[in-house]
């Protein structure tokens, strides 16, 4: 009975069951047939915008909070003058004569009855700023004799304010810097790369600043590295098409990916951000490379040799080329980029370039200094001082070709699978000064001002009309550091030391004091990186700089000892700072 | 200065507690880019049987699909002569140079 009734249960259970499982059966595979359609419609969607998303887009995101210290700043202006000139010139009527003025009772000043002379005017002026030197002056002019050569002072330093030195402190400095990466595919073997890139101070966009340094001037080359506004800049934009004609041969033209290159990889936290040796080059040039993968014929990893070649400064379009007065020249770059050997744990590079036909300078934008309008520009000063917290601002090209400038760097970075890293870096800079000078100097060299009258004949002004010198000077640099696991992170530390003559362009290299591989004198850095995920790490670190010499970073001008200039006994029409320190804190967010 | 301090104390303890481990892991890259090029590169290149791959070829989930779940199927006998430290490192070496993984920023 019990066995009967079991029985009858399973063929109640089966028997509906049975009729089910083919209904169910088929509702699946209507089911899934659905589903198939609603991918496929899905997929279709997702193919459409693959196939019009021409860019594939990716960036990073920082915001950085540093905090700069300048110690025993000095600003002593002066400028180079061609006194022998000057004493002739005064001597014989070039510059007209006195008036309203007598020399020889200074104190008396200018006599209101008789209209003062150019010469009055500079002199009374001399007398009343600086009554020193006014009395060295006039013992000097005493003393020569347009007959004698021995009598003749020569090029002499002119001071052209009271030196004064101070501490400069900024608590706190706040920046943020968007980088918008952007890759397409053209064809198989031709690729588009490029980078926008908004950099900015908090709480300021004028794309502006007042002219205190070098770093300050908003110009083509420096703005990837240089806080200049709200805005986005075409940071970097090339094509590379590569295996040409099925060869190892590729070319690349475009705004170069020629800032942060090794080993400038490594206190960045990225893969390597640029083509040439950072210790030599952070600059946003445009240009055209042409590579060959030697890899494929010698078996060496990574191997692969660059030809580049790049304008650094246009001379004609847009500086008034009709009025056709220009006098400087298109710079050129060419030069060759090494990779000797990429394993991924050894790298080795060399890279060597000339720049022909640097300038005394480059475009760009700068707000007017007021001191310089108190030092050259007495009319001008005269409604300025109604407008104190005004600065005009302007634009400014160079005026002559200075020389030429040979730059070579071979480096060696080591990166190992248990995060430690290491390298080391030395370049050296050859500049071959032609003598010339523009109003801020000639290559690594002064100008020499000789004094006329202007165009009305109411002032003497003075004019640049050589360099102090044409001697060919060189510079070396070394570079060094490492790089080591720490907990939830790394540790780096990095010095590097550049001589008196040293001249890299390393301009658009993005620390807010200077770009540290451009000093003359001693940098140090140390810095912890704290990995948060792996898209976003926080960065604290500090640099120091000690300089030894004036004007790290330029190419015009003679670098002066910062103690010389401290005592008095050296000019700058820029201010020099000796020693500088810059902690900063940073947090990026990679996506 | 005491406030700033214990400020500076506090965002370093929470940056300390949000810091987590790095996504891939267990892998040694430089090991597994060696294996990669003595094993797979003699069927994946140009013309060979396997045809041309490298790691850009799939992004780090394909990569991590494949190694989870494909298991090269295709030719299962291939998966077998590896370890799973060998395994590992492959595909450490392949999701760190995927198409989606971070590439160095130069030219050619």
């Amino acid at each position: 009975m019990r066995r009967l009734f079991i029985m009858l249960a399973a063929i109640l259970i089966a028997i509906p069951t049975g009729g089910f499982a083919a209904d169910d059966l088929q509702l699946q595979i209507q089911e899934l047939q659905k589903q198939i359609d609603e991918m496929a419609t899905r997929v279709d969607s997702a193919e459409k915008k693959t196939a019009t998303d021409r860019i594939n887009w990716y960036g990073d995101f920082r915001n950085k909070a540093d905090t700069l210290h300048y110690q025993d700043v000095t600003f002593n202006p002066g400028i180079q003058v061609n006194m022998t000139d000057f004493f002739m010139k005064v001597g014989g009527g070039a510059l007209g004569s006195f008036a309203a003025f007598n020399p020889a009772t200074p104190a008396a000043g200018l006599d209101p009855a008789i209209n003062p002379t150019a010469l009055d005017n500079m002199f009374n002026n001399l007398y009343l700023s600086n009554p020193n030197l006014y009395a060295n002056l006039n013992a000097a002019m005493g003393g020569f004799d347009p007959t004698n050569p021995a009598t003749f002072p020569g090029v002499m330093p002119f001071p052209l304010g009271t030196k004064s030195t101070y501490d400069i402190n900024n608590d706190i400095l706040y920046t943020t810097r968007l980088r918008l990466g952007m890759k397409a595919k053209v064809a198989d073997n031709v690729n588009f790369s490029g980078r926008l890139l908004m950099y900015k101070n908090w709480g300021d966009s004028t794309g502006s600043k007042v002219f205190d340094s070098w770093n300050s001037y908003t110009m083509d080359g420096t703005d990837g590295g240089n806080t200049t506004g709200d805005w986005v800049r075409v940071e970097r934009a090339y094509f590379d098409w590569n295996e040409i004609g099925g060869s190892n041969f590729y070319l690349s033209i475009g705004r170069r990916p020629s800032a942060y290159g090794p080993p400038s990889q490594l206190r960045e936290d990225e893969l390597r951000g640029g083509t040439p040796t950072g210790h030599l080059v952070h600059f946003n040039f445009d240009g055209i490379t042409a590579g060959y993968k030697l890899s494929e014929l010698t078996g060496i990893e990574g191997q692969t040799v660059r030809f580049c070649y790049g304008q650094g400064y246009e001379s004609e379009l847009g500086n008034g080329e009709l009025f056709n007065e220009i006098s400087t020249k298109d710079t050129h770059l060419g030069g060759i980029n090494f990779d000797v050997v990429n394993t991924g744990t050894h790298f080795v590079q060399m890279t060597a370039f000339r720049a022909m036909d640097v300038n005394d300078g480059f475009k760009g934008v700068i707000a007017f200094p007021s001191q310089y309008a108190e030092i050259f520009a007495p009319t001008m000063n005269k409604d300025l001082q109604k407008f104190p917290n005004f600065n005009f601002v302007t634009r400014v090209q160079p005026s002559t070709v200075i020389g030429d400038i040979n730059l070579a760097a071979i480096g060696y970075v080591l990166e190992t699978e248990g995060g430690f890293n290491a390298f080391v870096s030395g370049a050296m800079t050859q500049a071959e000064p032609n003598g010339k000078a523009g109003m801020f100097g000639g290559l690594l060299s002064d100008a020499v001002f000789e004094a006329k009258l202007s165009q009305d004949g109411t002032e003497v002004i003075m004019a640049p009309v050589r360099a102090t010198s044409d001697e060919t000077q060189e510079g070396y640099s070394v570079y060094a550091g490492v790089k080591f696991p720490a907990p939830s992170g790394s540790v780096g530390l990095e010095y590097n030391y550049g001589s008196k003559y040293w001249i890299p362009f390393t301009q658009a290299q993005d620390d807010m004091i200077n770009s540290k591989l451009a000093t003359r004198g001693h940098a140090g850095e140390a810095y912890y990186i704290v990995n948060i995920n792996p898209n976003m790490f926080l960065k604290l670190g500090g640099i120091y700089y000690d300089y030894e010499y004036t004007g790290s970073g330029s190419p015009v001008g003679t670098p002066l000892k910062v103690k010389d200039v401290q005592a008095g006994t050296a000019y700058s029409m820029l201010p020099v700072v000796d020693t500088a320190w810059d902690a900063y804190a940073s947090i990026t967010v990679k996506f | 200065m005491k406030h700033t301090g214990k400020l500076l104390t506090l965002l370093i303890l929470l940056v300390f507690a949000a810091t987590v481990a790095m996504a891939a892991s267990g892998g040694n890259q430089k090991k597994g880019k060696y294996l990669y090029k003595k094993n797979c590169k003699v069927c994946h290149v140009e013309g060979a049987e396997g045809g041309k791959l490298t790691p850009l070829s799939k992004t780090q989930v394909q990569w991590d699909r494949f190694f989870n779940k494909d298991k090269h199927k295709v030719k299962a006998d291939v998966w077998k002569q590896f370890s799973e430290q060998d395994l590992k490192d492959m595909q450490q070496f392949l999701f760190d140079h995927a198409a989606d993984s971070d590439q160095p920023e130069t030219c050619g």
